[in-house]
C-alpha cells in the first residue's frame, strides 16, 4: 500500500471517536416497543424549495394502504417507473418540500455527475438555480427556473440506472413521444409525485407536483425530466434544446 | 450441553422470522463499524448515535430484502450511512474530524524520539486538515476507504456508488491530498 495510503489508515486509527454507545440495548428496546422508523425528509435548510401546490397529495408507493390504491398497471422509462393508481395517498404537508441537494454552479455539476451534464440552450430561458445531490448513484442534477416560492420550470437529470419512482393517477394522461435525446413519456393532467428509494431500499418522498405537466426522457444511459406549467410541444423544445 | 454459537447467516435467518434477539447478536457485533461510519459521515457524535440506531431498526424491518449469502457488512452500513447522510445534510454542516490527544503517530514501531513524534503528529495534523478539507463526495469515499478500512467493493455498497465512481472519487481525493500535503510541507 502506498505512503499516503499507509498514512491515512493509520489516521484512521487516531481518529477521536466518541465511545460506542450501547446500541444493541437501545435497538432492543425500540423494537420491542414495536416502533417502527419514521421515514425521513429528504430537506436541507439551505435549498429546500416550498411547494407551490400544497393540496397535492402522495405518498410512497410501498406505503399506500391497499383498499385505498390499487396499481393497475406499470411500466418503466429509463429510471423512472410509473405506476398508475386509482387514487393518490394524502401525506402530511410537511412532505410538500423539494430536496435538491447542494447549489452548484454548472462546471462543478459537470464535473460531480458520472455522466454527460446537458444544459437547455434555448433563447428566452433565464439562468437557473442549480442543485447537485448524490444519492442517487451518478448524482443528479437539477435547473430551478423562476423564484424559490414559485419555481416555474424545473429540469432533472440523473443516471438511469437510479430509481426514481413516479405515482400518478388514474386519470393523469400518459403518452408515448420519440425526441432527439431519446425515447421519452409525457405525463399530463392529475398529479403526480415522485419517490427515490434510498440506499435501504425504503421510498422517501422527494418532490410533488412542483409546477404542472412532465416529460420524462431516456437517452444516452441518462433519464431527463422536464417539469412546468407547459404543453408536450414546449416541453420538447425544451428537450431538443439539451446540450 | 452448550451448543455451539449461531453462524452470521443463521442468526440473519433467525431475525428475518422476527427473532429480536438474534438481531440483537448482529447489532452488537456491527454497532462498533456501525458508530463509526455514520459518525464520520455525521462528523457529530449525537447524530452519529441516532443515525446508526435507526438504521438498526430500520434494517431490521427490511431484512426480508436482504439476499441469502450477500454480505450483510456492507448491507448494513450502506443503511448506516444513508441515515446519517440524511442528518448532515439537515444539520447543514461539514464534517470536521479530529484526533485523539494521545494519539501515537508511529504505532507498532520501536520507541521514536520525542523530535520524531511531534514531526510525526504535525505530518498526522496537516492530513487531517486536508481530508476535513475534501469535498464532502471524496472525503466520504476516503473515511470509508481508509479510515474504516473498508474494501474498495464495501465502500461503493455503503456509499451507494458504483465501484468505478468510488476509483475515481478515491483517485481524485488521493491526488487533492497530496497537492495540499505539497503546500503545507513548503
Amino acid at each position: 500500500m502506498p505512503e499516503l495510503e499507509r498514512a491515512l489508515v493509520t489516521l484512521g486509527q487516531n481518529l477521536d471517536y466518541p465511545a460506542t454507545p450501547n446500541l444493541s440495548g437501545a435497538v432492543a428496546r425500540r423494537l420491542a416497543e414495536g416502533h417502527r422508523p419514521s421515514r425521513p425528509l429528504l430537506r436541507r435548510r439551505s435549498l429546500v424549495v416550498a411547494l407551490a401546490i400544497l393540496a397535492v397529495a402522495a405518498g410512497a408507493a410501498m406505503a399506500v394502504p391497499q383498499a385505498r390504491s390499487t396499481i393497475l398497471e406499470w411500466f418503466g422509462v429509463g429510471g423512472v417507473t410509473i405506476r398508475y393508481v386509482e387514487e393518490l395517498p394524502e401525506v402530511p404537508k410537511a412532505s410538500s418540500e423539494l430536496d435538491l441537494g447542494d447549489r452548484v454552479s454548472l462546471a462543478e455539476a459537470r464535473r460531480r455527475a458520472d455522466y454527460d451534464v446537458l444544459f437547455p440552450e434555448l433563447e428566452g430561458l433565464d439562468r437557473p438555480r442549480i442543485y447537485f445531490r448524490d444519492p442517487p448513484a451518478g448524482g443528479m442534477v437539477s435547473y430551478v427556473y423562476g423564484s424559490e416560492a414559485a419555481p416555474k420550470l424545473l429540469i432533472q437529470q440523473f443516471a438511469a440506472g437510479g430509481v426514481l419512482k413516479k405515482l400518478v393517477a388514474g386519470a393523469t394522461e400518459v403518452d408515448f413521444v420519440s425526441t432527439r435525446t431519446g425515447s421519452s413519456v409525457w405525463l399530463r393532467g392529475q398529479p403526480h409525485d415522485l419517490f427515490f428509494l434510498d440506499a435501504s431500499g425504503e421510498y422517501q418522498y422527494q418532490a410533488g407536483r412542483l409546477v404542472g405537466n412532465a416529460l420524462v426522457i431516456e437517452g444516452r444511459g441518462v433519464t431527463y425530466r422536464i417539469e412546468a406549467d407547459i404543453e408536450r410541444g414546449e416541453a420538447l423544445r425544451i428537450a431538443e434544446s439539451l446540450r | 450441553m452448550v451448543g455451539r454459537p449461531l453462524s452470521e447467516a443463521e442468526l440473519v435467518e433467525r431475525a428475518k422470522h422476527g427473532d429480536q434477539d438474534a438481531y440483537g447478536e448482529l447489532v452488537h457485533a456491527y454497532q462498533g463499524i456501525a458508530f463509526r461510519t455514520a459518525y464520520l459521515l455525521t462528523g457529530n457524535g449525537a447524530d452519529a448515535e441516532d443515525a446508526a440506531q435507526d438504521a438498526f431498526v430500520k434494517a431490521f424491518y427490511a431484512l426480508s430484502r436482504f439476499r441469502a449469502g450477500a454480505e450483510l457488512r456492507p448491507w448494513l452500513l450502506q443503511i448506516v450511512a444513508n441515515e446519517a447522510r440524511n442528518r448532515r445534510r439537515s444539520a447543514g454542516r461539514r464534517v470536521n474530524l479530529a484526533l485523539r490527544v494521545e494519539a501515537d503517530p508511529l504505532s507498532g514501531g520501536a520507541a521514536p524520539s520525542p523530535e520524531v513524534n511531534l514531526l510525526a503528529g504535525e505530518r498526522q495534523s496537516a492530513l487531517l486538515a486536508a481530508v476535513n478539507a475534501l469535498p464532502e463526495e471524496q472525503q466520504q469515499v476516503v473515511a470509508c476507504r481508509y479510515l474504516l478500512e473498508l474494501t474498495e467493493e464495501e465502500t461503493a455498497v455503503t456509499l451507494g456508488l458504483r465501484r468505478g465512481t468510488v476509483k475515481s472519487r478515491l483517485s481524485r481525493g488521493l491526488a487533492r491530498l497530496r497537492e495540499q500535503l505539497e503546500v503545507s510541507d513548503a
